[in-house]
């Protein structure tokens, strides 16, 4: 495999880019993509539509829920993760990224290594969840795309993600390490 | 940068798997084009959004945590370019809508206390778990295991704070207004004033880290 | 002259770099610590640091996506 050794491959799929590349690639795709679909990229909103989809299926009734009297997410729980376009991409998200490591071939399954990391990854994801709920968005839908709309909740949740993970750095060196 | 060296060692070349999932992957968009162009293009950003996060190793989390834990910021300086080239796309999407008399369209929410408690609670679910939304996916796809775990409970706790929501919503959210900057502060001041806000956390955290670094030696 | 090692294999960010830290304070100048990981996050940060810092660093892939880091303490 004598083009694996060539330099543009190593430069572009092989090594890592400069989180100033990443930066100007993303920033030019939620520019494209807000232009495309009217809306800039959010995330967690489909985890909820994931959530509800399994919930019902298992007997709930999330359409009872006010969050889902809004229009945009009752019509998302008559869909599915094929039909939803905001779910398309979050798989999208997940097989891009193998895609990357695979042509760089730097696939490995990482194993849970202690009861600590299981803790750890049950509350983060609970906090996270409910958190993004609650204040409409995460690192991507409140904090890059809700500054670059120039609305103000996405500077408040800048400031309050900043006390946030301070709060958590401090628990993770005392209980997670 | 400088090279990472190989080792000698036989190793097994993933390459042809990594062709063989772009195959895939380019069928199922061809397929998803059939049923709804919309849905393909999603498709198509999706797969996009996530090769860069892992290429660049982009991660929104570090750009928060790492100037309180290690002093490092230059995720927190790279994340300030991406906010600025944005928000330059996004006033020109908006202000075109605004001229044509639309609704400005964009992420713009109540803002209130609500905003302030999630913040801080997806602030520390974001450090201890090691990735936020968008690090969690692309650990998923990286074959990480412990985050596979958080991706399960991120939508458990997305389906509780659905649930919840209506009680949100009733005690703070209903009574929080939506503040688009341009309305209160107007076009130029708000669009000029949040780059120029933008730069002056740059140089700030550029000068904090050189600070910090100069301090332990 | 001595040589260390520490495994982070499995762990996320940023528990590799604290703990490379955490290491190299306790080394001479001349020493040298090898760090296992297998976190394609911290195979960028952990050498971020390690060179803002001036040491010498060093990355070896031993094994699809995973990496040994070789710091050399110099000051």
């Amino acid at each position: 495999m004598k083009f694996q050794e060539h330099p543009l491959f190593k430069k572009i799929i092989k090594d890592a880019w400069s989180y100033w590349t990443g930066a100007i690639l993303l920033a030019v795709l939620n520019i494209a993509l807000f232009a495309f679909s009217g809306h800039p990229w959010g995330i967690t909103t489909p985890f909820s539509y994931w959530g509800a989809w399994i919930f019902k299926a298992l007997g709930g009734q999330p359409e009872t829920w006010a969050y889902f009297q809004n229009p945009s997410h009752a019509n998302a729980l008559t869909q599915n993760v094929f039909t939803n376009g905001g779910s398309i991409q979050n798989i999208g998200i997940i097989l891009g990224a193998l895609l990357a490591t695979l042509l760089a071939s730097q696939f490995k399954i990482k194993k849970i290594k202690s009861y600590k990391q299981v803790i750890a990854a049950i509350l983060g994801g609970l906090l996270m969840g409910y958190g993004a709920r609650i204040a409409f968005g995460c690192n991507i839908g409140a904090y890059f795309s809700g500054i670059a709309s120039m609305s103000l909740h996405g500077w408040l949740w800048a400031v309050f993600a900043l006390i946030g993970a301070w709060i958590g750095s401090k628990l993770l060196v005392k209980y997670f390490m | 940068m400088e090279t990472v060296k190989k080792s000698k060692k036989k190793r097994a070349n993933q390459f042809p798997y990594g062709v063989a999932l772009l195959v895939v992957l380019i069928v199922i968009g061809i397929i998803l084009s059939k049923q709804s162009p919309q849905l393909a293009v999603r498709w198509a950003f999706g797969i996009a959004f996530g090769f860069v996060l892992q290429k660049a190793r982009f991660c929104f989390t570090a750009s928060f945590r790492d100037p309180v834990l290690t002093g490092s910021t230059s995720l927190t300086r790279a994340v300030i370019v991406a906010l600025m080239i944005a928000t330059i796309g996004f006033a020109a999407i908006q202000y075109s809508a605004y001229l044509k008399g639309e609704t400005v369209p964009g992420n713009i929410s109540p803002v209130g206390i609500h905003t302030a408690i999630g913040a801080v609670m997806f602030g520390i679910g974001m450090v201890i778990a090691g990735g936020c939304a968008s690090g969690t996916l692309m650990r998923v796809g990286e074959g990480y295991m412990m985050l596979w775990l958080t991706l399960i409970f991120f939508i458990v706790g997305s389906l509780w704070g659905a649930r919840d929501f209506g009680w949100w919503n009733e005690v703070f959210i209903s009574k929080s207004p939506k503040v688009f900057l341009p309305d209160v502060l107007g076009w130029g001041v708000a669009f000029f004033g949040q780059l120029v806000l933008l730069g002056l956390i740059f140089i700030f955290v550029e000068w904090y880290e050189y600070k910090r670094f100069n301090a332990k030696n | 002259m001595a040589e260390y090692r520490i495994d982070c294999l499995g762990e996320a960010c940023p528990v590799p770099l604290l703990k490379t830290q955490k290491e190299m304070e306790k080394l001479k100048v001349g020493d040298i610590l090898i760090v296992e990981i297998d976190h394609s996050c911290a195979m960028k940060n952990v050498p971020e640091w390690a060179r803002k810092m001036g040491y010498n660093v060093e990355i070896e892939e031993v094994d699809d996506g995973q990496w040994e880091v070789y710091i050399e303490k110099t000051r």
